[in-house]
C-alpha cells in the first residue's frame, strides 16, 4: 500500500484494474486506492506480470502492506509467503483492518484520574498515558479502537486516532455499536457511505471531539475588491479562461493577516503550540455534492494574487477530476472554506485537523451600509460578506482570533486591489 | 594544648627540686612535657565530667561513652606523637580527640548537637574527628579502624613521609576478626602503625576474662604476629609516654608495627545507660586508688613542681571548660541545610541527574 | 581501535591510570604475582612493581580498611575483592566506614578509592561465588556504583572511577571476562553516572546492566524479527549516580519499561528504576512495568539450573511478548 500522505496510515483498494496474469506497466493504472483524504489511481511500480493479488477490492490495509506481487520480466518468484513490513510495530499491524467505524457522537466525557470510568469500550483499564491523552484531548476512549490484547487501547492508538486513523485493528470482537435504526420500505432510500463520506464523517467527529470550537464572524465591505475584480474581469477571463472570483482576494488577505497574527497558522503538539512560518493554505472543495476535500496550496503567503487565483483554480479542477496526489493533502496550516456561491450568509466551519483555525467565506451581497465621513454619516450600497472563523480555543483565545479577523477585514476593505491586479 | 615546644624551658624550676626528685634526676621526660601531660589529663578529666553533668541536665542526647579513668593512655600517646601523625580511636574517643588538640567546645558542642560541634552535629559522640589535628576519626563498629589505621600507615610507608599511625581500641576488640587481619597484614608489610589496646577489663558489660582464651587479650596475641608482648600500666602517663616513644621510634625506623596492652579502668559504666552494677564490690575502689589524675598530681609533686603551678593549671583548665560549656550552650542547632551536604566530594548528596 | 577482552580492559584501565598518577596503588588477593584469579590484572606487577601492586592475605577487612586509610591520607587505592560475594565479610568497611565517613565528619574526609570485584553468575560456581550484589551497594548512601557491560566501558569507566574523588564500587561481571570488544586507542576516560542507549526502538524500553546487556540486545533482535516489537535498549552502566534523565526520556518515548536484572527479585535495582518511573512519568506509561529478574533464590550451581534461573535472552523475549499488549 503506497504512502498516501503523512497523516494517512492506511488505504482501501477500491478497484483492481488488472487481474492476476495481466501484464502491468508503470504507465497504466494498476488499482485505485482511497483514504480519508484522497482517491487516486496507482500505476504499477515496475513493468512485469501481476502474479498475485493479496488484498482484494474493498479491503483496507496499513500503508506499507504488500498488496500484490509483480514478477519482473525474467524474474523468478520463489517466496509466496506474505512478507511483513518492518515499519509495523506488532503482529496486529499485519492483520487486515476492517473499515473504520464511527463512534456514536457522544459528548467527550471528562476523564478524571482514577475514576472507575477509566476503561475502554472492551472493559480494559486505560493505561496512564492513554488516560492523560484522552483527558488532554477530550476524547471518548470508546471512540478509539485498541490494538492491544482484548482490544486494549495503547498510547499509539490514541495518537493514531488523533491523526485520524486507527493504528491497527483490534484482535477482539468489535464492541456493539449504536447504529441508526434500520429503515426500509418504499419511503426511504438507504445510501451507503462511500469511503470519502466515511472518512469525512470520522474526521469531522474527531475534530469536534478534539478541538473546543469557537465561532467568530465579521462583516467585510468588499467594495474595493469588487471594483478591482470587475475592472479586471474581462481581460482575466480572456487570458486565463475562467472567471476571477472573490476567493483569491480573501486568500491573499488571510495570508497577509497571518503575518501579524501567526498563531492561527499553527498546530497543537502536546502542551505546545507549533506555529508555522509559512502558510500552506488548504482550500475546501466540494466534489459536486459527492464529498469534500481540502487540497493544499503550499507557500501561499509567497504568492501574488494571480498565483493564488491560478493555484486555487488548479487544485479545484484536479479535485473534481480525482487527479490530486497524496502530496496535495499534506502539510496544510490553515483552511478556507467557501460556500459563497449559494449565497449563504454565515457558515460555522469545522476545523481541519490538526490545524487550529478555519475561515468560511459566504455570499457577498449588496447591502445598505452606513459610511462615516467628515460630513456626517451616509448610507451607501456596498457588497458585503461575512467572514466566519472557527478556532481551537485550546490554541488561542477570542481576542486574538478577533484581532486576526479584524485585520483580514481591514486588508479586504483598504488594500489597493486594483494596483495589486495590475 | 600540647602546643608548647618541649625543649624550650628545660631546667626551669630546677631550684625547687626536692631531694626525692634528685633521686629521679635522670628523668627522661622533663618538667615541660610533664606539665603538658598534666594539662592534658585535666582537660580530659574535666571535659568528661562536664559531659556527665550535661547529661544530667539533659543537654546531651543519645549515647555517650565516657573515658573517665582512661586519661593517661590518651595523654601519654598523644604527647609522644608528632604533628602530622595520625590517631584512630573508637566510640569511646573523647579523650583521644581532646588529647590531639581538638577544642573543648568542639567536643562538647558535638555531644550537644550544636553547630559549633567538631562535626557540625552530623556525627555525634561516637564519631569525633578532627582531621586538622590528625584525629582521623572515632569508629563505632568494633575493629573497623584497625585496618584503616594500617592503611594510613601504608600511605606513610609508600610515600616515605614519616608519619606514624596509632590505633586505640578496647579489650573486646581483640576478639574480632578485623583485629587479627590488621595485625597480620601490618606485620607482613612492616607498616608504621602502633596498635594500642586499652584493656579496662570489660567488653561492654562482660568481664573480658570470661570471653577470652588468654589472660592478656592483646599482649598474649602479639606473638601470633611475630611481635613482642607489651603490657603496661595504662594509668601511669609517664609509663604510657615512654612506651609510645619506643613504639613510634620503631615505626619510624621502618621496623614495623607494635601491639601494646595498656591496662586501665572505666570509672563509669560502659555508656550513659549503664550503672555498672556487674562490677564486684570493691573493684572500683581499688582502681580509684590508681586513678591516673591524682597519681600524676603526686608524680609532679615528687618531681618538685609546686602546688601553685599544679593547681594553677587545673584552675585554668576548669575555666576553659566553663568557657567551652558556655560557647556550646550558646551555639545554635545545626542548620538543616547540612542534611544535604557532604555525601560526595563535590559537597552534594545527589545520587541521580 | 584495538580488540580487547573485558578482562584485558581491566588491566588496561588500571595501567593507564597508574602510569599517569603515582598515587594510584593496587592491592588484593592474588592480584600481583598470579595476575588475578580471573587473569584480569596480568602484567601490572611487571610494569609497576610490588610496592604499587601488592598481594594481600585473605583478609577482606584489612584490604578495604587499608584502602580507606590510604585514601583518607592522600593515595588513590584500587582494592580488589576477588568475588563480590566476599563483600559480605567486609561490608562493615564498605557500608559503615567508607560510605559514611565523609558525611559523618562534616566533610573532613575525602575517600578517592575504587573497590573492584568479580560479580554475577553464569560460571557454575554456585550460590557463594555467583551473586549479583550491585544492588547491595546501591542502597548505601555514599557509594558510587558502576557495572560495565563491554571492554571499552570497563576501561573508560574504570579510569573515571579511579579519578573520581569519591568511593566507587566497580562490579565486573565475571562471565563477561572473555568477551571481546573494540576499545579506542589512547587515553580513555568515560563519565560516571551516564547510561548509554545502545538500540532505538519505538515499542518498549529495556534497561539492563552488565551481563544482562548483551542478553537484552539479543532479545531485542528476536523481538523485532520474530514478533515485530521494536525495543530500545539502555545500558544503565551506573547505578549511582543514576542517569535517570536518559532512562526517563527513553521510557517516555515508548511508554513501556522493562528492567532486566541479574539480582534476585526483591529490591533489585530495577525496583528503584520502576519506582522512579512510576513516580515521575506515570502519565506516560502505556502499560505495566515489567521486571525480568533472577527468582528470589540462592543461585544454583548446575548449568541446567543456573541457565534456567538467570534471565536469558529467550526469557526476556517471552516475558515481553506475553506482557506487552
Amino acid at each position: 500500500m503506497p504512502q498516501l500522505g503523512e497523516t494517512v496510515s492506511e488505504g482501501t483498494v477500491s478497484v483492481w484494474h488488472k487481474k492476476v496474469g495481466d501484464e502491468v506497466s508503470t504507465k497504466e493504472a494498476l488499482f485505485d486506492v482511497s483514504s480519508d483524504k484522497v482517491e487516486m489511481e496507482v500505476p504499477a511500480p515496475g513493468n512485469g506480470k501481476l502474479v498475485e493479488i493479496r488484498v482484494e477490492q474493498g479491503r483496507t490495509v496499513p500503508v506499507g502492506e504488500v498488496i500484490a506481487i509483480i514478477q519482473r520480466d525474467g524474474e523468478e518468484i520463489a517466496v509466496a509467503q506474505p512478507t511483513v513490513s518492518m515499519e509495523a510495530s506488532s503482529a496486529d499491524d499485519f492483520l487486515p483492518s476492517s473499515a473504520p467505524t464511527i463512534a456514536p457522537a457522544k459528548s467527550a466525557p471528562r476523564v478524571s484520574n482514577g475514576s472507575a470510568a477509566n476503561r475502554d469500550g472492551n472493559g480494559n483499564p486505560l493505561s496512564p498515558a492513554v488516560r492523560r491523552l484522552v483527558a488532554e484531548h477530550g476524547i471518548d476512549p470508546a471512540a478509539i479502537s485498541g490494538s492491544g490484547a482484548n482490544g486494549r487501547i495503547k498510547k499509539k492508538d490514541v495518537l493514531a486516532h488523533l491523526r485520524g486513523a486507527p493504528a491497527a485493528r483490534s484482535l477482539s470482537p468489535s464492541r456493539p455499536r449504536l447504529a441508526p435504526r434500520p429503515m426500509t420500505g418504499e419511503d426511504v432510500e438507504t445510501i451507503p457511505f462511500n469511503n470519502l463520506r466515511k472518512r469525512t464523517a470520522e474526521h469531522m467527529v474527531r475534530s469536534k471531539a478534539t478541538s473546543p470550537h469557537v465561532l467568530q464572524a465579521v462583516e467585510a465591505d468588499f467594495a474595493r475588491v469588487d471594483h478591482a475584480r470587475r475592472a479586471a474581469s474581462a481581460a482575466w477571463k480572456r487570458r486565463e479562461g475562467y472567471s476571477l472570483t472573490y476567493l483569491p482576494f480573501v486568500a491573499k488577505a488571510v495570508c497577509e493577516a497571518v503575518r501579524d497574527y501567526p498563531h492561527v497558522n499553527a498546530t497543537i503538539n502536546g502542551e505546545a503550540l507549533v506555529v508555522y512560518r509559512r502558510v500552506n493554505l488548504a482550500i475546501a472543495v466540494d466534489l459536486d455534492f459527492d464529498g469534500l476535500v481540502a487540497p493544499v496550496i503550499k507557500d501561499a503567503d509567497e504568492m501574488s494574487l494571480h498565483e493564488l487565483a491560478r493555484a486555487i483554480r488548479d487544485v479545484s479542477e484536479r479535485a473534481r477530476s480525482s487527479r490530486l496526489a497524496p502530496e496535495d493533502f499534506q502539510d496544510g496550516t490553515y483552511t478556507i472554506s467557501n460556500s459563497g456561491v449559494f449565497g449563504t450568509m454565515i457558515t460555522a466551519p469545522i476545523i481541519n485537523q490538526p490545524q487550529v483555525a478555519i475561515l468560511s467565506t459566504d455570499g457577498i451581497t449588496k447591502k445598505p451600509v452606513v459610511i462615516e465621513g467628515n460630513d456626517g454619516d451616509a448610507i451607501a450600497i456596498r457588497p458585503v460578506g461575512v467572514l466566519a472563523q472557527s478556532f481551537d480555543h485550546r490554541a488561542i483565545d477570542g481576542a486574538y482570533s478577533a484581532a486576526f479577523l479584524a485585520r483580514v477585514r481591514e486588508i479586504i476593505q483598504t488594500k489597493d486591489w486594483t494596483a495589486v491586479l495590475d | 594544648m600540647a602546643t608548647k615546644p618541649k625543649a624550650a624551658a628545660k631546667g626551669k624550676g630546677r631550684t625547687k627540686v626536692s631531694p626525692k626528685a634528685v633521686a629521679l634526676a635522670n628523668d627522661d621526660i622533663g618538667e615541660v612535657t610533664r606539665l603538658e601531660m598534666w594539662r592534658s589529663l585535666l582537660e580530659i578529666r574535666h571535659v568528661e565530667q562536664r559531659a556527665y553533668d550535661l547529661f544530667l541536665q539533659n543537654l546531651i542526647k543519645g549515647t555517650s561513652h565516657l573515658a573517665l579513668g582512661h586519661e593517661a593512655v590518651a595523654t601519654g600517646f598523644a604527647t609522644a606523637m608528632k604533628k602530622g601523625d595520625w590517631s584512630f580511636c573508637t566510640y569511646r574517643g573523647h579523650h583521644h580527640t581532646l588529647a590531639r588538640g581538638a577544642s573543648m567546645e568542639g567536643v562538647l558542642g558535638e555531644l550537644m548537637g550544636r553547630e559549633c560541634g567538631l562535626l557540625q552535629g552530623k556525627g555525634g559522640s561516637m564519631h569525633l574527628t578532627s582531621v586538622e589535628h590528625g584525629a582521623m576519626g572515632s569508629y563505632a563498629i568494633i575493629g573497623a579502624h584497625l585496618p584503616i589505621a594500617m592503611g594510613a600507615a601504608w600511605k606513610a610507608q609508600y610515600k616515605g613521609t614519616g608519619e606514624v599511625s596509632t590505633c586505640f581500641f578496647g579489650d573486646g576488640t581483640t576478639n574480632i576478626g578485623a583485629f587479627h587481619e590488621a595485625l597480620n597484614m601490618a606485620a607482613v608489610w612492616k607498616l608504621p602503625v602502633v596498635f594500642v589496646c586499652e584493656n579496662n577489663f570489660y567488653m561492654e558489660y562482660t568481664p573480658i576474662g570470661d570471653v577470652t582464651a588468654v589472660e592478656n587479650p592483646a599482649g598474649d596475641r602479639a606473638a601470633a604476629y611475630g611481635l613482642p608482648k607489651i603490657v603496661i600500666d595504662g594509668n601511669d602517663a609517664d609509663v604510657v609516654y615512654r612506651t609510645a616513644q619506643q613504639a613510634f621510634a620503631k615505626a619510624r625506623a621502618g621496623d614495623g608495627p607494635s601491639l601494646i596492652e595498656a591496662q586501665t579502668y572505666r570509672h563509669s559504666g560502659h555508656s550513659r545507660a549503664d550503672p555498672a552494677k556487674y562490677r564486684p564490690p570493691g573493684e572500683l575502689e581499688r582502681w580509684l586508688k590508681k586513678d591516673p589524675v591524682p597519681r600524676y598530681r603526686d608524680r609532679l609533686a615528687e618531681f618538685g613542681i609546686s602546688k601553685d603551678v599544679i593547681d594553677g593549671i587545673e584552675e585554668e583548665v576548669l575555666a576553659q571548660v566553663d568557657a567551652a560549656t558556655d560557647i556550646a550552650k550558646a551555639s545554635p542547632p545545626p542548620g538543616l541545610e547540612l542534611i544535604a551536604k557532604d555525601v560526595w566530594a563535590d559537597g552534594g548528596v545527589a545520587w541521580r541527574n | 581501535m584495538a580488540e580487547l577482552t573485558y578482562r584485558e580492559a581491566v588491566a588496561a584501565g588500571i595501567a593507564q591510570e597508574m602510569r599517569r598518577d603515582e598515587d594510584v596503588v593496587f592491592l588484593g588477593e592474588d592480584i600481583a604475582a598470579a595476575g588475578g584469579v580471573f587473569k584480569a590484572t596480568e602484567g601490572l606487577l611487571d610494569e609497576f612493581g610490588p610496592v604499587r601492586v601488592r598481594d594481600t592475605p585473605i583478609s577482606e577487612q584489612a584490604i578495604l580498611g587499608a584502602a580507606m586509610g590510604a585514601a583518607m591520607t592522600g593515595l588513590r587505592p584500587i582494592a580488589e575483592i576477588m568475588f563480590s560475594d566476599f563483600l559480605a565479610v567486609c561490608w562493615d568497611i564498605v557500608a559503615n566506614e567508607i560510605a559514611k565517613s565523609r558525611y559523618m565528619t562534616g566533610g573532613q574526609m575525602t575517600l578517592p578509592l575504587v573497590i573492584r570485584t568479580a560479580n554475577g553468575g553464569g560460571s557454575r560456581f554456585g550460590a557463594q561465588h555467583s551473586q549479583s550484589v550491585e544492588n547491595w551497594a546501591m542502597m548505601v548512601p555514599g557509594l558510587k556504583v558502576v557495572a560495565p557491560s563491554s571492554a571499552a566501558d570497563v576501561k573508560g569507566l574504570l579510569a573515571a572511577a579511579i579519578r573520581d574523588p569519591d568511593p566507587v564500587m566497580f562490579f565486573e561481571q565475571k562471565s563477561l571476562y572473555p568477551m571481546k570488544g573494540e576499545v579506542p586507542d589512547g587515553e580513555l576516560v568515560d563519565t560516571l553516572g551516564t547510561a548509554k542507549v545502545l538500540r532505538d526502538g519505538g515499542d518498549v524500553t529495556i534497561c539492563a546492566l552488565a551481563a544482562m546487556v548483551p542478553r537484552a540486545m539479543k532479545a531485542a533482535e528476536t523481538l523485532e524479527t520474530e514478533h515485530g516489537i521494536k525495543a530500545t535498549v539502555v545500558d544503565v552502566r551506573s547505578l549511582v549516580p543514576l542517569d535517570t534523565q536518559t532512562i526517563l526520556s527513553e521510557v517516555v518515548k515508548t511508554g513501556r519499561l522493562v528492567t532486566v536484572e541479574e539480582n534476585p527479585r526483591l529490591c533489585g535495582w530495577g525496583a528503584e528504576v520502576a519506582s522512579i518511573v512510576a513516580d515521575e512519568i506515570f502519565w506516560d506509561l502505556d502499560g505495566p512495568i515489567i521486571r525480568v529478574t533472577t527468582p528470589h533464590i540462592p543461585l544454583p550451581a548446575a548449568d541446567a539450573l543456573e541457565d534456567a534461573t538467570m534471565p536469558s535472552a529467550d526469557r526476556i523475549v517471552r516475558e515481553i511478548v506475553e506482557k506487552i499488549d
